[in-house]
C-alpha cells in the first residue's frame, strides 16, 4: 500500500512536470513540436518558461560590417536585410505579431549576404566552456610553477581532482600512444581538447545548457586541429608510408598510393562525425523519448498519456544519466584517438626494418 | 522520393547491426582476456575502446549516408 502511494505521488509529480513541458514546448498556436528546431543553432539564448535573451547580428557584407542589436531590432529596422528561411517558432515580435525565428538572413533581392558572423547559442556556450578552461587551468599551471604539487603535495580539492585527470591524460594518454620521445611536447594540446571538449558536453546536460559539441562546425573545427597537428609534426616516415609504402612490391604501391591519401582525411573526418553524432544524438533521443508521451495523447487519448509518462520519465532520466557517461568517454576519445593519430604520425621507424 | 525513407531506415537499421556484432565481439574478447589475465584488464580496456570507437566511425558513416537519402 505504501509503496503504491509512493508510485501514484511519483506519477503525478512527472506528470505535472510533463504537462508544464508539454504548454512550454507547444508554444502558443502551433500544436506541434519542432524537433530539429531544439537541436539546431539558434540566435537566441533559450530560457524559455521564464525569458529569452536574443543575442546580436553581426553580418558582413559588401566590405563592411553590419551590427544589429538583436535579430528583432534587424527586421524591424534593416534597410539592407531581410529573413528567409522559417525553421523554428521564436521569441521574436515584429510589426506587433509574432514571428518565426530568422533562421537565415538575406539581402532584400533574396541573394545571401557575404559572410553572417552572427552570435548563436552554440557558440556562446563554447565561449563559456573556453573561459572555463581558462580560469581553471591558469591559477592551477601558476600553482604548479610556484612548487605546491611539485616540491609538496598538491593542496586543496581543487588541485587534487584536476591533478588526477592531468596525470591520467599524460601518462595512460599521451606516453603510451605518442612514445617518451615526443610526448611533451603534445600533452598541453591533448589536455587542452580533452577538458575543453568535456566542459562543452556536459554544458549539454545543465538546465537550459546546450552542448557546443552537438554542431557539426564546432566539432569540425576541432578535428580540423587535429589533423593539422598530425601533418605539420609528420615525420619523414609518414610521407614514405603515404606516398611509397615501404617493403611490398612495386604494383602494391600503386594499389596503396590512393588508399592511404584517402585514410589521411578519414581519420579527421571520422572523428569530427563521431563527436558531432554521439552529442546530437543524445539531445535527439530524449526529445523523442517525451515526444512519445504526446503520441501517447493522440492515439489512445490524455488519461493514457498521463499514466503512463512517469515510465518515459524514467527513461529520458536513464537517457540523461546515459549521455553525462557519453559526454566523458567521447571527451575522452577523442583524446586518445588524436594521440594515436599523432603518435602514427610522428613515429620514427628508422630503427626498426622493413616496416 | 518515399523510397528513399524506406532506404534511409533500412539503411540505418543494418548499419546498427553491422556496429553492434562489431563491439560486441570486442566486448566478448576483452572480457575473456581481461578474466584470464585481470592484471592486464587497464591496458585491455583502452584497447577495446579504441577499437570500439572505431567501428563506430564505420556505423556513424553509414548513419550520414542514411540521413543525407532522409533529407534528400
Amino acid at each position: 500500500m505504501k509503496q503504491f502511494l509512493r508510485f501514484l505521488l511519483l506519477t503525478l509529480v512527472f506528470s505535472t512536470g510533463v504537462a508544464v513541458v508539454s504548454n512550454a514546448e507547444t508554444g502558443g498556436d502551433e500544436n506541434r513540436i519542432d524537433l530539429i528546431g531544439k537541436v539546431v543553432d539558434k540566435y537566441y539564448l533559450d530560457f524559455k518558461p521564464l525569458t529569452t535573451i536574443e543575442l546580436p547580428r553581426l553580418i558582413y557584407d559588401n566590405g563592411n560590417f553590419h551590427v544589429y542589436r538583436s535579430t528583432t531590432s534587424l527586421l524591424n529596422e534593416s534597410e539592407i536585410f531581410t529573413d528567409a528561411a522559417y525553421l523554428d517558432t521564436g521569441p521574436f515580435i515584429v510589426d506587433g505579431r509574432k514571428k518565426p525565428v530568422t533562421y537565415k538572413i538575406v539581402r532584400l533581392d533574396g541573394s545571401s549576404p557575404q559572410f553572417d558572423f552572427s552570435i548563436t547559442n552554440h557558440l556562446v556556450f563554447f565561449w563559456l566552456a573556453a573561459l572555463l578552461t581558462f580560469l581553471i587551468f591558469i591559477p592551477l599551471s601558476r600553482k604548479y610553477r610556484q612548487g605546491i604539487g611539485r616540491s609538496t603535495e598538491p593542496r586543496g580539492p581543487f588541485q587534487n581532482i584536476f591533478e588526477t585527470l592531468v596525470i591520467f591524460i599524460r601518462d595512460e594518454i599521451a606516453l603510451q600512444n605518442i612514445g617518451a620521445k615526443k610526448y611533451q611536447l603534445f600533452t598541453p594540446y591533448l589536455l587542452t581538447v580533452f577538458f575543453f571538449i568535456l566542459f562543452m558536453n556536459f554544458f549539454g546536460l545543465m538546465p537550459w545548457g546546450v552542448s557546443s559539441t552537438a554542431d557539426i562546425t564546432v566539432t569540425a573545427a576541432l578535428a580540423l586541429f587535429t589533423f593539422s597537428a598530425t601533418q605539420i609534426f609528420a615525420s619523414k616516415d609518414h610521407w614514405k608510408h603515404v606516398f611509397w609504402f615501404p617493403g611490398v612490391p612495386v604494383p602494391i604501391k600503386f594499389i596503396l598510393l590512393p588508399v592511404e591519401l584517402i585514410g589521411l582525411f578519414t581519420k579527421p573526418f571520422a572523428l569530427c562525425i563521431r563527436l558531432f553524432a554521439n552529442m546530437a544524438s543524445g539531445k535527439i533521443l530524449i526529445l523523442s523519448i517525451l515526444g512519445t508521451i504526446f503520441i501517447f495523447a493522440d492515439l489512445f487519448g490524455s488519461g493514457v498519456a498521463y499514466g503512463t509518462s512517469w515510465f518515459w520519465v524514467f527513461l529520458t532520466l536513464f537517457i540523461y544519466l546515459i549521455k553525462a557517461l557519453v559526454g566523458f568517454i567521447q571527451a575522452y576519445v577523442f583524446t586518445i584517438l588524436s594521440a594515436l593519430f599523432i603518435g602514427m604520425a610522428t613515429a620514427d621507424h628508422s630503427d626498426e626494418h622493413g616496416h | 522520393m518515399e523510397l528513399a525513407y524506406l532506404a534511409a531506415g533500412f539503411g540505418a537499421g543494418i548499419t546498427t547491426i553491422g556496429a553492434a556484432v562489431g563491439i560486441g565481439m570486442i566486448g566478448k574478447s576483452a572480457m575473456e582476456g581481461s578474466a584470464r589475465q585481470p592484471e592486464a584488464s587497464g591496458d585491455i580496456r583502452t584497447s577495446m575502446l579504441i577499437s570500439a570507437a572505431f567501428i563506430e566511425g564505420v556505423a556513424l558513416f553509414g548513419q550520414v549516408v542514411c540521413i543525407v537519402l532522409a533529407l534528400k
